[in-house]
């Protein structure tokens, strides 16, 4: 432990009274260590850190423009970098496993003077390679919100009803139904068109979530009630609360085999 | 994946002529009489075999009575069983829709209870109001006032049964909007208009916070500069409509709807049917506007909802 070490940090938190709360508490841990700059967001983290190269770099997780740890990507090879944040459960263990420095809020007491200690001892020396575990941690974290791990498909369908484009959830559509130059977006309470055509959803839909039953016709799965054979021997899907029948061409009829 | 099964529908089809809709007439008088007699009981076909001999007797058609006779009983012997057996499940399964809707409700209640108050939030307003007794005592005080009046209204254990009003839901709001600006401070700026006579109208618990929460984390908060978030509430025409619009970064039409927007549709649908509604709606100018349509009940016995 070296208090008298001098050393220059930059604070990066949106809110302003975390940045100040670290900061006097730095003053207490750490009194021969400079806060150069403040940062509200990643995006002028980055930019001040390039302005005024300190040593250090305390980064909040959640900000807005960039997230602390996308921000900390372009960082890292430059400053020590130390994470804060108020919780993040994902993170903590990312941080715990990848031996990445981190503070919770509020930060104080002896974790930040052994946090202290650690970056004294690592002054003037060039900053750990953490771009692996960084990597990992944006794939994680993306996930953990439950969207990097699969493809992103299209979820809401943007449609314009009167002046306004309305978006609906793709939880909310029954089916899409070729309409001439249209596709007709049929949900339990409306009906609109949209300009997207049927092959084109198609593509963008989430395969799992709408079958193609007939070459006019994408239906949700989840909104299929029964499936029965008309007098003429075709298969007929009827949907959840709603009255009109969709035919299944034969090329599909496969999708509905007893199973 | 046995809602997919098809049903049984065969020997109908020879009766396709070259009418389709009155082969599907002739189709479907023939299908009610032949699930009538699979469901009807022995006892009553025999009265009814009786009665109708001696009506066509009458009639001096006594042979025509035998043939018709004869071929229901037969039809009964052969394929009524099975028949009786499909109905029988079809009509379990019609249960089990409904049974499954009323699970549904439990789950959708269940999960708003769980999905209130977010560990991320809860913390940094912990973390702000120890900031704020060493440097600003009167504003922690606010601050630490706010969050009990948000967790008294968001815990479940703390859920009073008489919440299900507009101006118990908006208090809430308030008290949870005024946290956010103690900690965004100018980048979030806040309008409310609910005119007072409407405010005693019955809303269901926690909807207008979610849309509020989602227009602040997926609108302001990714947004640098932040924005604003505007609140209104109107009654027409005995329809109640509340508006939540932001002028944040928008939507991404790739990401999942998020548990807060399945929940406040799902409750919506299991409440008022097709009488509510949730709409969202990216305006020309940007930001988000979501707004939830529902029959207005100005009720002072407010709280029966969920």
């Amino acid at each position: 432990m070296n208090p008298g070490l001098h050393a220059t940090a930059l604070i990066a938190d949106d809110e302003d009274a975390m940045r100040a709360q670290l900061r006097s508490r730095l003053r207490e841990a750490w009194p021969a260590l400079e806060i150069v700059a403040e940062a509200a967001n990643g995006v002028e983290a980055i930019a001040l850190a390039g302005q005024h190269q300190p040593d250090i770099v305390f980064l909040d997780i959640r900000m807005p423009g960039l997230s602390g740890i996308e921000a900390a990507r372009m960082l890292f090879n430059r400053c020590h970098l130390v994470f804060v944040t108020a919780y993040d459960q994902y993170a903590i263990e990312a941080f715990e496993q990848g031996a990445l420095d981190y503070l919770l809020k509020p930060a104080g007491g002896e974790r930040l003077k052994t946090t202290c200690a650690r970056l004294q001892t690592m002054i003037g020396k060039k900053p750990a390679n953490i771009e692996h575990q960084l990597s990992a941690l944006l794939a994680g974290h993306g996930g953990a919100a439950g969207t990097a791990a699969k493809p992103e498909y299209l979820r809401w369908i943007q449609a314009v009803v009167g002046t306004s484009l309305r978006m609906i959830s793709t939880r909310e559509v029954l089916f899409f139904r070729a309409d001439e130059k249209y596709t007709r977006v049929q949900t339990q309470q409306s009906e609109v068109l949209i300009r997207k055509t049927l092959k084109e959803l198609a593509d963008e839909l989430d395969p799992d979530e709408f079958w193609r039953i007939h070459r006019s016709t994408l239906v949700r799965v989840d909104a299929i009630q029964e499936v029965t054979r008309d007098l003429r021997g075709r298969q007929m899907v009827k949907v959840r609360g709603f009255d009109e029948e969709l035919e299944v061409s034969r090329g599909n009829a496969h999708l509905f085999q007893q199973m | 994946m046995n809602k997919m099964n098809e049903t049984e529908g065969g020997g109908a089809s020879h009766q396709a002529g070259s009418w389709p809709e009155v082969a599907a007439a002739i189709g479907k008088v023939w299908w009610s009489f032949f699930d009538w007699l699979a469901q009807v009981e022995w006892k009553r076909l025999a009265v009814i075999c009786v009665l109708l001999m001696i009506f066509l007797s009458i009639l001096r058609a006594s042979h025509l009575a035998i043939c018709l006779i004869l071929l229901s009983l037969g039809l009964k012997v052969l394929a009524g069983g099975k028949r009786k057996a499909e109905l029988e499940a079809r009509a379990a399964s019609s249960h089990l829709d409904q049974e499954s809707l009323e699970r549904r409700l439990v789950e959708a209640q269940m999960a708003v209870l769980q999905a209130q108050v977010e560990p991320h939030f809860l913390f940094n307003t912990l973390a702000l109001i120890g900031q704020l007794i060493e440097t600003d005592p009167p504003q922690a005080a606010r601050v630490h006032e706010h969050l009990i009046d948000y967790l008294r209204a968001t815990l479940p254990q703390m859920k009073a049964r008489a919440s299900g009003t507009l101006a118990r839901q908006i208090t809430l709001s308030r008290a949870y909007l005024a946290i956010m600006q103690a900690r965004m401070k100018a980048r979030l700026a806040v309008s409310i208009d609910v005119p007072a006579e409407i405010e005693s109208a019955s809303f269901p618990t926690m909807m207008l916070q979610i849309l509020i929460e989602n227009a602040i984390k997926h609108g302001l908060e990714p947004k640098i500069e932040g924005g604003r978030i505007d609140i209104r509430a109107s009654v027409e025409r005995n329809v109640l409509q509340l508006e939540v619009i932001d002028d944040g970064v928008g939507f991404n039409p790739r990401s999942g709807e998020g548990v807060g927007l399945t929940n406040v549709r799902e409750r919506l649908h299991i409440l008022y049917g097709t009488r509510a509604q949730l709409v969202i709606e990216a305006p020309a100018e940007g930001g988000t506007r979501a707004l939830i349509r529902l029959p207005y009940t100005p009720d002072i016995f407010a709280g029966g909802a969920v």
